[in-house]
């Protein structure tokens, strides 16, 4: 499993980087702009400032009315939007961890090799789990590194709890991607579903706030479950559980479908919606 | 049975949705030989020997490679076994070596740097080059190195010389030569008649799914046939030469021009046209779709 694992690794490197180092820079800039926000003249004028908008557009960046502890401020600067950017690093990724490559046909000359499916699989969702904790370590670092110049009082371990909610959310969005991914016609099929679900999850979970009809709903989507910055003071363990859990349960329900199905060779892609709508395929198209 | 038959299938059934691909594949392949795999496109090569290797799973029939079936022992039979795919896709974002590099990884580091480096050598082959930088024979040629650096015990190859020029088409021919030599079984499909009549011992044809025939190289070789456009310098009697043993008579333009399918060797038909002068004499060989045709002809079948 472990050449798996640096192969796939390797080519996150890239995104690594990029992902990593602009989320930290966005921290650590952000972070810098506390102290001049929580003076007491800037307060009244950002309240005043906060009053004129419309609460649906607030409601997008978090609690606005906790924007001056530092949970709050947080949110607002960064965890209430940041899932939506980087969600889709997720999705994309482990939309190509399998299936993608499944198209591309590197899948049928790599199973080819004395590799179970199993280390195949799990060699693969490691690494991209490895990945995503580099790039939300790298974010941390970038806060870690500001957080001494600003007055927030926060130790650098209590910083660590909304990195962890969102990294449970964006595990969530990747396995589920993954899962779909095996289960629906192409890798596109499923960065589409992962996507909607994740835009709509936001939006959704967004206006919940401001309407009583959205809640009962709202307990159903994954969103609901990511705290963002108000771990930092009142971390729920159980959401955090919910999110890892279904994790789990969607990587093996993947890992259960990979065993068990053909590994479609190069341009195959969406034979199984064709067969389940009763399409019929000349067999020259696969069955060479 | 694993030190005489290196591959066997029985009544191998593989369906996609509704369409059933392969129709009950019978085959046996001896250990040490080289096996050609014919048929047009689409007739289930591939997916035949996709299901050796646990890559797609039969629909029905029992699959064994060196006596094991291949859902219950991929590892093992993997392990052994060098495959090269029909339509090869290597990640382009890396070098050959790198590729290689990562290949032989996933075997336990087994194949041999220096058999390695021989093999681009003979094959032409920079191994410090980009994938995405390689035209499709350059990439075939990467293909062809994978599948064997490891000496394996079975080599199944999908098209091995597809995309190759002549020159390295002749030189994978020869390394599949030395594999058997060394006591590799090698199972090949391809679809060009000339490089299976000139390695394999034993001929498999499929059509449609089904297994046709499995015939010693030489007996395949003598059922098929040519194509003789003859243009002569004075008008002919050509039912002379449809008289003649393995000659009929395809097309007659007029006395002076004629077509004629010769089957089995061509020395009755020289010797008759000794007796003529000839203006020009044209052979063709045959599109393996053409022996088809011709052999179900032959046995009154329809295809």
């Amino acid at each position: 499993m472990i050449p798996v694992i640096r192969h796939t690794f390797s080519r996150y490197i890239s995104q690594i980087i990029i992902w990593g180092f602009a989320l930290g820079a966005l921290c650590a800039y952000g972070l810098l702009l506390y102290d001049s926000l929580v003076e007491p003249e800037a307060q009244q004028q950002y309240i005043q400032l906060i009053s004129n908008y419309p609460p649906e557009l607030m409601a997008f960046f978090g609690d606005m009315t906790q924007m001056f502890t530092p949970g709050g401020y947080l949110d607002t600067l960064f965890f209430s939007y940041i899932p939506i950017v980087i969600g889709f690093f997720s999705i994309f990724s482990c939309a190509s961890l399998l299936a993608g490559d499944e198209e591309k046909g590197i899948l049928d000359l790599v199973l080819a090799h004395p590799i179970s499916r199993t280390h195949l699989f799990f060699g693969r969702i490691l690494a991209f789990i490895s990945s995503t904790i580099l790039i939300l370590c790298i974010a941390w670092i970038g806060i870690v590194i500001t957080l001494p110049k600003t007055s927030i009082e926060a130790t650098v371990w209590e910083i660590i709890l909304p990195f962890l909610s969102l990294f449970s959310l964006l595990i969530f969005f990747g396995t589920l991607t993954l899962l779909l991914s095996l289960l629906l016609p192409s890798s596109q099929w499923a960065v589409m579903v992962s996507g909607v679900l994740l835009v709509t999850s936001y939006f959704m979970t967004s206006l919940a706030k401001l309407s009583d009809n959205l809640r009962p709903i709202e307990k159903f989507l994954p969103m609901h479950y990511y705290q963002g910055g108000q771990a930092l003071t009142k971390m729920n363990w159980s959401w955090l559980g919910i999110l890892i859990g279904f994790s789990f349960l969607f990587s093996i329900l993947a890992w259960w479908l990979f065993e068990r199905r053909d590994i479609r060779v190069s341009g195959e892609s969406g034979w199984r919606m064709s067969t389940f709508f009763g399409r019929k395929r000349s067999v020259s198209q696969k069955a060479d | 049975m694993e030190n005489t038959i290196a591959i066997s299938t029985e009544n191998l059934v593989k369906c996609y949705g509704r369409v059933e691909a392969l129709h009950g594949v019978n085959l046996e392949v001896r250990t040490g030989e080289i096996f050609g795999f014919l048929g047009p496109n689409g007739a289930g090569k591939t997916t035949t020997i996709r299901c050796l290797l646990d890559l797609i799973r039969p629909n029905k029939g029992i699959v064994r490679v060196f006596g094991m079936e291949p859902k219950k022992f991929p590892h093992e039979i993997r392990a052994r076994t060098g495959y090269l795919p029909g339509e090869l896709h290597i990640e382009d974002n890396t070098t050959v070596e790198s590729t290689l590099h990562y290949l032989n990884s996933l075997r336990g580091n087994k194949a041999d740097w220096s058999y390695i480096n021989q093999l681009a050598g003979k094959l032409n082959l920079e191994l410090n080059i980009q994938i995405k930088n390689l035209s499709k024979g350059n990439k075939q040629k990467v293909g062809i190195i994978q599948a064997l650096m490891h000496h394996p015990d079975l080599l199944l190859l999908d098209e091995p010389t597809f995309g190759l020029d002549p020159l390295i088409q002749r030189e994978v021919l020869k390394l599949v030569a030395e594999a058997r030599a060394r006591g590799a079984t090698v199972f090949f499909s391809s679809h060009i008649l000339s490089e299976v009549q000139e390695i394999s011992d034993r001929v498999g044809i499929i059509r449609n799914g089904r297994v046709v025939e499995v015939a010693e190289t030489e007996k395949l070789i003598n059922r098929t046939f040519h194509m003789v456009r003859i243009h002569f310098k004075y008008p002919v009697d050509a039912q002379k030469l449809d008289n003649i043993p393995g000659v009929s008579i395809l097309t007659q333009q007029d006395n002076q021009n004629v077509t004629l399918q010769v089957e089995g060797e061509m020395d009755a038909l020289i010797k008759a046209l000794a007796s003529y002068v000839v203006l020009d004499f044209e052979t063709e060989h045959p599109s393996l779709e053409e022996i088809f045709l011709a052999y179900y002809q032959e046995d009154g079948k329809t295809i």
